[in-house]
């Protein structure tokens, strides 16, 4: 087996501070080269820390980093100086929910993309002008040559963001991070913007880590999926594996609240309460108290695991006795 | 967002309700500097109310022999004045005056300022622009001359300089009021409020005052002190408070011939300005950051 | 229609966008918009975002003064044949950002109590009610009656709003985005409660959402808005089964399919909205409709019935040439 593009274990993020803030807690997963891997959760369940992580965006002094984080094999959180540099922008790059803010409101489009060409590839101005020009007509910013010297403010949302997806991809990372780029869009642009992020991606065979809270959206790109919840992925597996047989009881509450298969007028299955504030690390299931089916055995630390393969696993005490009949005792 | 939110879950566990009000105090008690600011302030307050018990002398009795007497005199602990009399005695019981001259012209301007500024920020459309055109035309003049200006043609007096002074806060605070009233007017719950069918008045006796005082509140206490070195500086001209009524800016204005001979003596009526003014400029900004929901 | 709840009579709203004289610009946000709504009926009202759902949703309650047209309930004008007061008693309202809704210092009890008292309830009978209604939209009034809105979380807030609106035993409720700011799980529950209050109470809703399958699962006739005009209203199963505008159209295609065998392989419209501030000519849709043919770019369509109370307004409807 070839080496994986990313590799994720046992990741913990603390923000320290009164109280502190346990945001992730304890995430493994790989993504192969050219595989998408959308991770879907609620507010706060620490998708855009995870993300962050792997480019080491978190304001150093204030956060406890803990795991393993590889990409291309190379240790993430070692990386200093000049490595770390290069990793930012060249071998991993990110784009944002709202581009008003990742975009340097002072510079042209075609300032800020050239700009970034020249620092990580050191051609000169008029090649890093034109690769710039290329991108915008990639990502298919009409009168592409016109908006080079457009500033953001006088794009419309989803022109921005397909700037902002043109800056990202301008040194053809190997990987590409996305957190909610489409969540401010109108329903008619966000297709259009998943659509190209979906083309870009197999054309250049990206790696994605494409994060949401919309499940329809996380379909519509992604290969693989993860279910978090407070901190920690609660289940893996292909899109198609979760959306028709969730084996975690929030996953499947959560594609309950998303009216997957819902009966119009009907009243829904939904979770009850609200997420755990993170101030101390989880003991046993983190869901056990929105959970239907929690009891005892769900204080079990560390939790029993239900696994088909490798990457098809939830963690959860009812979804691995179910699977296991012997177990089903009184 | 994100954090906000989960900081909304914890508080949304924890059982004790918590009222807006205890947690400005709270807040504000946690804040060094602004206790700080706020225990000298009420120092000085009480300082004023209790001079006669507090002054060591007479503030009015002086005698040719102790003229200009350096600080340190025996007796006389911060030295003695141009006509000899009690330094710190005057200092004391000029408090008096100067934080009168201080705190009532904007106590006065907020209520008059906010009354206006409020009804023209929830009035808002034509009501609106012509209130705060007529209060611009006021606020285009540097407040240190239009309180000379206005203090000038009314002449001499406290009454005249308290009165010239009001004017003078007026504009400021009505137009922080209108800009606090027009940004919470356009909020969702008083929308709410108007779909309830409640009358103007209701809703701002209701829903806007107590969002909209605070941070005016916050603002006027910052005027204190531009206040009292105003008041100071009309007394120094020779409007305001006359002599031999012991007050900061006054003293300041009869002891500025001795500046050559005891520099120290001469800048004491400064240091309590200075020291006034800081203080309850601190205890604003504190006011303001604890007032803050959002911390 | 006379035996419609609420009905908006050819309601115009313009903005100004700076500009004087020759020069002035205006937002044409709401432009002639008509349609009633059933008693006991949902309304779904969708459209992307700037097309005037919420300036729609504030001339219905008469927040916002229009231009032109009107408002009636049962049958009579809101403003003057039913006084604004009593208009206000029957029709409600709950807002996207249940934290800006509720004053930030007023307390939860208060906050849902305010309503009455303004209609004459004493106090303590008020306050009694406010329990009550807290109690129904699922917070222990104890607990939460005497909290302040940052004292609790989100999907709590828009619960007290929803009893704040309730606490005038209104008959309909417009609800502009109320949902759209919840987490996914609390979401549902919110639809929930809306759900069984409206079973319970008999109420009429107007539910303005971008998100077409929450309008889908909780409405029974659908409102489409585009640049500030209807292009189609009907029953939900119809329009979402067998939409009549090319607009309906390219909405219910944007929607992500929740199905990975069958993903989305072409966006059904390019570009972005155009800006409501001079909208194009004719039909304003054509600059962007994959259909638009003949009369479009010059003649603006009119609504046309096309199946049980259901209208749409496309040339594609009515003009005889566009059959071939
Ligand atoms: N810089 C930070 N300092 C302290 N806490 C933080 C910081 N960044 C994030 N957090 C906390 O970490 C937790 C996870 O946040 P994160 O931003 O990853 O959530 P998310 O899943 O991306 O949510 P959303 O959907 O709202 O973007 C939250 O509780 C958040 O409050
Ligand atoms: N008070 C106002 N002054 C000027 N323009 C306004 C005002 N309110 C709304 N508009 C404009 O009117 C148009 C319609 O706005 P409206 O808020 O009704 O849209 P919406 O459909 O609710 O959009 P969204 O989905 O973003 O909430 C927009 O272009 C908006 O900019
Ligand atoms: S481990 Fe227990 S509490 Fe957690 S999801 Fe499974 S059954 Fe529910
Ligand atoms: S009227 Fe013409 S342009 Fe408008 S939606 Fe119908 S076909 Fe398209
Ligand atoms: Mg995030
Ligand atoms: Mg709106």
């Amino acid at each position: 087996m070839t080496q994986p593009l990313v590799e994720v274990s046992d990741l913990t993020v603390t923000f320290q501070g009164t109280p502190p803030v346990h945001a992730v807690n304890g995430v493994s997963f790989t993504l192969a080269q050219g595989e998408v891997l959308g991770i879907l959760g609620e507010s706060g369940s620490g998708k855009s820390v995870t993300l962050k992580t792997l480019l080491r965006l978190l304001p150093e002094r204030r956060t406890r980093i803990g795991g393993k984080v590889a990409v291309e094999g190379r240790d993430v959180l070692a990386l200093e100086g000049r490595a770390l540099a290069d990793h930012r922008g060249g071998v991993v790059s990110m784009i944002f929910q709202d581009p008003g803010l990742a975009l340097d409101p002072v510079y042209t489009i075609g300032r800020q993309i050239a700009e970034t060409v020249i620092r990580h590839e050191g051609v000169s101005r008029s090649t890093a002008m034109a690769r710039a020009l290329e991108m915008l007509e990639l990502v298919r910013i009409p009168s592409a040559k016109r908006r080079l010297s457009n500033y953001p403010h006088e794009m419309s949302g989803g022109m921005r963001q397909r700037a902002m997806i043109a800056l990202a991809l301008a040194c053809k990372p190997k990987l590409l991070l996305a957190d909610e780029p489409t969540t401010a869009l109108d329903a008619t642009v966000q297709i259009q913007i998943l659509l190209l992020l979906r083309e870009l991606q197999r054309e250049m065979g990206m790696g994605v880590i494409f994060v949401t809270h919309d499940i329809g959206v996380a379909v519509e790109v992604s290969d693989k999926l993860a279910v978090m919840y407070a901190g920690s992925f609660v289940e893996t597996g292909s899109v198609a594996e979760i959306i028709r047989d969730a084996r975690h009881p929030y996953s499947q509450g959560l594609l309950a609240a998303n009216l997957v298969g819902a009966e119009p007028g009907a009243l829904l299955k939904a979770i009850p309460g609200a997420p755990p504030a993170l101030h101390a690390p989880p003991v046993g299931c983190a869901f056990a108290p929105r959970c239907e089916l929690a009891g005892p055995r769900c204080g079990a630390d560390p939790l029993p695991l239900w696994q088909a393969r490798g990457d098809r696993w939830a963690r959860c005490v009812a979804a691995a006795e179910a699977a296991v009949p012997s177990h089903a005792e009184p | 967002m994100a954090v906000a939110q989960t900081d909304i879950e914890t508080l949304a566990t924890a059982d004790k309700p918590r009222g807006y009000w205890s947690g400005v105090g709270r807040r504000f008690l946690k804040d060094k500097v602004a206790v700080a600011a706020g225990c000298v302030a009420g120092g000085l307050i009480l300082m004023a109310i209790f001079a006669p018990w507090v002054a060591p002398q007479d503030p009015f009795d002086g005698t040719m022999i102790r003229r200009l007497s350096p600080i340190g005199t025996e007796g006389y602990p911060l030295g003695a004045d141009e006509l000899g009399r009690d330094m710190l005695s005057r200092l004391i019981y000029g408090a008096r005056l100067s934080l009168f001259m201080g705190v009532t012209p904007v106590l006065i301007a907020f209520v008059i300022g906010s009354a206006i500024g409020i009804a023209a920020g929830y009035a808002g459309g034509w009501v609106n622009s012509i209130t705060m055109r007529v209060l611009d035309v006021f606020y285009a003049f540097p407040s240190v001359l239009l309180a000379i200006a206005i203090s000038g043609a009314l002449g001499a007096g406290i009454l005249n300089g308290l009165l010239s002074l009001t004017v003078v806060f007026i504009p400021p605070i009505a137009r922080v009021a209108e800009s606090v009233t027009t940004a919470v007017r356009k909020l969702e719950y008083i929308e709410a409020a108007r779909a309830s069918g409640a009358s103007a008045f209701t809703i701002v006796r209701a829903h806007v005052l107590g969002n909209v005082l605070g941070p005016i509140f916050v603002y006027a206490t910052s005027l204190i002190s531009v206040s009292m070195i105003l008041a100071a500086g009309l007394s120094f001209l020779g409007l305001g408070v006359s002599p031999p009524n012991p007050e900061w800016g006054l003293m300041l204005n009869t002891l500025r011939n001795a500046i050559y001979v005891q520099p120290w003596l001469a800048a004491l009526p400064g240091v309590m300005i200075f020291l006034t003014s800081i203080s309850f400029n601190m205890l604003s900004d504190g006011l303001r950051s604890a007032m803050d929901i959002k911390q | 229609m006379s035996d419609a709840i609420l009905s908006a009579h050819n309601l115009v709203k313009h903005f100004n966008a700076g500009g004087w004289g020759a020069a002035r610009k205006v937002v044409r946000a709401v432009d002639d918009v008509s349609f009633d709504v059933a008693p006991g009926e949902t309304l779904g009202v969708v459209g992307e975002s700037g097309c005037g759902k919420s300036t729609t949703a504030r001339l219905l309650t008469h927040l916002l003064p229009s231009d032109r047209g009107e408002v009636r309930f049962r049958g009579r004008v809101a403003g003057t044949e039913v006084p604004l007061k009593e208009f206000r008693r029957h029709v409600q309202m709950v807002f996207q950002d249940s934290y800006a809704s509720l004053n930030p210092r007023m307390t939860m009890l208060d906050a849902v109590a305010f309503g009455p008292t303004v209609h004459g309830v004493d106090q303590p009978e008020a306050r009694r009610r406010a329990g009550a209604l807290l109690e129904r939209v699922g917070l222990d009034p104890a607990r939460f009656g005497p909290r302040y809105p940052h004292e609790i979380s989100g999907g709590q807030r828009q619960r007290v709003n929803i009893a704040r609106a309730l606490a005038f035993d209104p008959d309909v409720i417009v609800l502009d985005e109320a949902v759209s700011a919840l987490d996914k799980s609390v979401e549902a529950q919110v639809l929930n409660l809306l759900t069984e209050l409206r079973r319970e109470r008999g109420l009429t809703y107007i539910f303005i959402s971008h998100d077409l399958n929450v309008v889908r699962h909780i409405s029974d006739r659908v409102m489409v808005m585009y640049l500030g005009e209807v292009v189609e209203i009907g029953p939900t199963a119809d329009l979402y089964t067998a939409p009549r505008h090319p607009y309906t159209e390219a909405l219910l295609a944007a929607m992500p399919s929740l199905d990975p065998d069958r993903r989305t392989m072409e966006a059904p419209l390019q570009g972005d909205p155009p800006n409501p501030i001079d909208p194009p000519p004719g039909c304003r849709f054509h600059t962007r409709c994959a259909r638009a043919f003949g009369p479009c770019p010059g003649t603006a369509p009119v609504p046309a019935l096309v199946g049980r109370r259901h209208l749409a307004s496309c040339h594609l409807n009515t003009v005889k040439e566009a059959a071939e």
